[in-house]
């Protein structure tokens, strides 16, 4: 450790294991004093789950969170704001009719409180960092990125001196971004700290000092100088090389094309462009895998494709069928077999049963006039489970009680029922375990293998140079750049996933 | 330092129904003991009259069965837009609006016969139950409109309304200044069944019947559990929303106002402010109780009922109303409440004590 600073943040050897997952698996973060620390990694990489750690709303299994060189052991997020580390979350926790001095007050252990004081003090940090707002509007009348400044300021009224702000950006636009960044660092310059956690790494590179990379729960790069790395770097430590599991398979000559996507363009949640004009078509037989910092647009291509996200320009076709504007089911009937990257919430039902998760794609078929013929949807259920061993218990119990693999398993199994000429797979094997990751990648090449056209979305990189036949990195809502994955080199499409552009 | 937690079973333990209920009952009725005793009541004597009064004697089922009626339906009324996720709060309002139907067909159509005059009663207290919940139903379905917020509201314009009538165009002359609605004619009554019990026991049945059989065995069922379940699960799987919200909240609301309608004419024989009796909310209840389960609700219903109707027989006693409710309350909680043991185990576990090093 250099001596210039001391630190404000140790967190050593953090454990933090739930039902099924480990989130943290010895995960370090050592943050100077007076600086700006960004905790980099992909969803799911732990992020959320140490910085809930740290502001005391997870106790971890094993390891020691020291601050300011003092060990701590929190039991709330009130006793870690008690020892000075403030909390912005990704979803605000405001009042909507309380007005911003209320909402900073609010929860606070005074009991006497007077308002116009309480307005005055917001006032003057708010003018102090530059977090221009009015404490007397009510919080319903500001944007998003107003309330984040509200968020921001309860934090420093209650005199927290380490800051976390878990994904900030997410809700701004691009120039209030900017600005946040210039009220962090008038933040750190007062002498306090700000954890930024983010994987948006031209956001990093721009605000921070230093950066702490986090991978499959693990510190993999710590207090990295971020005036001496650059984007593709930190893009090359965040994806995975997770162990390698399935066998490339052997070369095949893809046959016709599957998926034809022209000119798509498509709107993020904040009706922003995700996708910009994308181009793309898979063959017969081939899998097409799309590499990319999280947050560049794959998952709104695949919403996109899968038709639960408006096509805002262009067409998409399925084996010569224009299903552009075609509803989600007609989608499936052409031949669309889709695991989403929301498994729980989207592909499955998490209160229905094994059988009701089972039939959701197909049960229009399972009809006897108007009646569900209960045999039937059982003898599918059970054909599923049967051909893509899914461990389940009773099948007519909830599917909450099964583990992730068996979720994820029974999710393909029932995309591939149907026997599909597309099959479009986005973080198909994210958060399983070895066993889940090898079979849910088996069951991808069995599918090449018999013809089917497959567009893989994943994070791990290792994953997509195992599978794919060609390897397309997006960026910022374009394909940038395509690799073959049999000579590809990692720092090159790390470089890719920064933006760096495809010169040929 | 030791704590319990609630752990969910691999599995649910097969036909532990019955058993968990007797369970509950029982330790339900042992805290009920100290209860009775310590404000001054011979637990035996208490008990005794509990049981005969509401499950004793044909007379007492009877008792237990009328009001298992509209507890019935009204729990159906949540349960099926429950089952959708949808909060239908307004079922007291909607149980009034078709009381209010039935009366108001029950007038035009004096002199008719019963097997004319019944059954259009009944249909217009479900249209008006119906047509009540419907508005919240087009809200949340068009605008996004919370119907939690739109149902609870609209109970109060059932009641003005209501109240409007007894005090104004309705009031019964011969009342002597008490806002009463005249007595229903002799047609417009439900028949009986045995003893006090109505016909009405028959329909709330075969209704809630029908639909615990559409919401368990039906593709449209399915597709309401879907949505009930995930609505990001029902739009991938293609299932339109809209529609079905608001067809779901139409007959929510219908059910509602056919408990209005049988309340009416089976028991109350007249509009009077209190017709709907605190079913609706005590609906809410029946149908948290039945797990938001159409098919689970008549059971729930049926000892609710008796509860009840055991809770105002031991005031005669001079067991105090609050006693009785607290009675009531542990009754209910502890025989059905059980029912969370098929499903989840109690384990103890050891908190976490690390503090210091590690």
């Amino acid at each position: 450790m250099t001596s210039e600073s001391p630190l404000a943040i140790e967190l050593v050897d953090v454990w933090k294991r739930f039902p099924g997952v480990v989130a943290n698996a010895g995960a370090t973060l050592s943050v100077k004093k007076g600086t700006i620390h960004a905790v980099l990694g992909e969803n799911g990489a732990g992020k959320s789950t140490l910085m809930n750690i740290l502001s005391g709303v997870y106790r971890p299994d094993e390891g020691q969170v020291r601050i300011n060189g003092e060990q701590h052991w929190f039991h709330s997020p009130s006793d870690a704001l008690a020892s000075g580390i403030g909390m912005v979350h990704q979803e605000f926790r405001l009042v909507p009719s309380f007005t911003v001095a209320e909402n900073i007050v609010l929860g606070a252990s005074e009991k006497i409180i007077r308002r116009s004081l309480i307005e005055k003090e917001v006032e003057q940090i708010a003018q102090q960092f530059g977090l221009v707002i009015d404490p007397t509007r009510p919080v319903w009348q500001l944007s998003m990125g107003e309330r984040q400044r509200v968020e921001i300021l309860k934090t420093l009224w209650r005199k927290a001196q380490i800051l976390i702000l878990d994904e900030p950006t997410a809700v701004l636009t691009p120039a209030e971004a900017d600005e946040l960044g210039n009220v962090l660092r008038k933040i750190a310059e007062d002498g306090r700290t700000v954890v930024f956690i983010s994987h948006k790494l031209h956001e990093v590179t721009a605000f921070c000092d230093e950066a702490t990379v986090l991978r499959g729960g693990k510190t993999v790069a710590s207090t990295l100088k971020v005036e001496e790395v650059n984007e593709s770097d930190l893009a090359g430590l965040m994806v995975g090389s997770s162990p390698m599991i399935s066998e490339r398979p052997p070369y095949q000559e893809p046959g016709e094309a599957m998926l034809t996507i022209e000119g798509l363009g498509t709107l993020d949640d904040r009706f922003l462009p995700a996708v910009k004009n994308l181009n793309l078509t898979i063959k017969s037989g081939e899998i097409v895998g799309i590499a990319g910092v999280s947050g560049n647009g794959q998952r709104e291509m695949a919403q996109a494709i899968a038709g639960l996200r408006p096509i805002t320009s262009g067409k998409v076709t399925i084996s010569g069928k224009d299903l552009t504007n075609a509803p989600p089911s007609e989608r499936f009937t052409a031949g669309l077999g889709y695991v989403p990257e929301d498994r729980l919430g989207v592909g499955l039902a998490p209160r229905l049963t094994v059988t009701e998760n089972a039939i959701l794609r197909c049960y229009k078929s399972l009809r006897k006039s108007i009646f569900l013929v209960s045999e039937q949807a059982v003898n599918y259920c059970k054909e599923i489970i049967d051909r893509f061993g899914v461990r389940t218990g009773p099948i007519d119990e909830p599917i909450a009680g099964l583990s992730g693999g068996n979720l994820q398993r029974l999710l393909v199994g029932r995309e591939l029922s149907g026997n599909p000429k597309v099959v479009l797979a986005a973080q198909p094997t994210r958060g399983l375990d070895v066993q889940g990751v090898k079979a849910i990648q088996d069951l991808l090449i069995d599918e090449r293998a018999e013809g089917v056209a497959v567009l893989l979305i994943s994070e791990d990189l290792d994953e997509l140079l195992t599978l794919s036949d060609r390897l397309l990195v997006m960026h910022e809502g374009e394909i940038v750049k395509e690799f073959d994955p049999a000579n590809a080199h990692r720092h090159e499409i790390g470089a890719a996933m920064a933006g760096k552009r495809d010169e040929s | 330092m030791k704590r319990l937690v609630l752990v969910r079973r691999e599995q649910s333990l097969r036909g532990g129904q019955p058993l968990s209920f007797l369970i509950g009952l029982v330790v339900a009725l042992l805290a009920g003991i100290l209860l009775l005793v310590a404000s001054g009541h011979n637990p035996l004597e208490i008990y005794e009259r509990l049981f005969n009064s509401s499950v004793g004697s044909s007379n007492a089922w009877a008792k237990t069965l009328n009001r298992a009626v509209p507890l019935g339906l009204a729990g159906l009324a949540v349960a099926v837009a429950g089952s959708m996720g949808l909060w239908n709060i307004g079922a007291e309002g909607q149980i009034l609006a078709g009381a209010m139907m039935a009366a108001w067909i029950a007038q035009i159509g004096e002199g008719w016969a019963s097997p004319l005059l019944i059954p259009l009663m009944l249909i217009a207290s479900i249209l008006g139950g119906a047509l009540l919940a419907s508005g919240p139903g087009i809200a949340r379905a068009q605008i996004g409109v919370n119907e939690i917020i739109t149902t609870l509201m609209l109970n109060e314009v059932a009641l003005r309304l209501l109240q409007w009538l007894i005090h104004g165009p309705w009031k019964d002359p011969e009342s002597r200044g008490f806002p009463l609605a005249p007595l229903l004619a002799d047609e417009a009554r439900l028949p009986k069944l045995f003893g006090r019990a109505h016909w009405g026991v028959i329909i709330a049945f075969l209704v809630i019947a029908f639909f615990g059989f559409i919401v368990s065995r039906t593709a449209w069922g399915y597709e309401l559990k879907v949505a009930g379940s995930s609505g990001a699960t029902a739009r991938y799987a293609g299932i339109s929303l809209n529609k079905k919200i608001i067809t779901v909240m139409v007959l929510s609301g219908g059910i509602a106002g056919l408990a209005g309608g049988i309340e009416l004419s089976g028991t109350s024989d007249r509009i009077v402010e209190g017709v709907s009796g605190g079913y609706g909310f005590a609906g809410i209840i029946v149908a948290a109780l039945a797990l938001m389960r159409p098919s689970g609700v008549a059971a729930v219903a049926l000892i609710f009922g008796a509860v009840q109707v055991g809770g105002l027989s031991i005031q005669t006693l001079g067991v105090s109303s609050s006693v009785s409710t607290i009675l009531q309350a542990l009754i209910l909680f502890g025989a059905i409440g059980a029912g969370v043991f098929n499903r989840y185990s109690l384990k103890s576990v050891k908190r976490e004590k690390k503090g210091g090093s590690t």
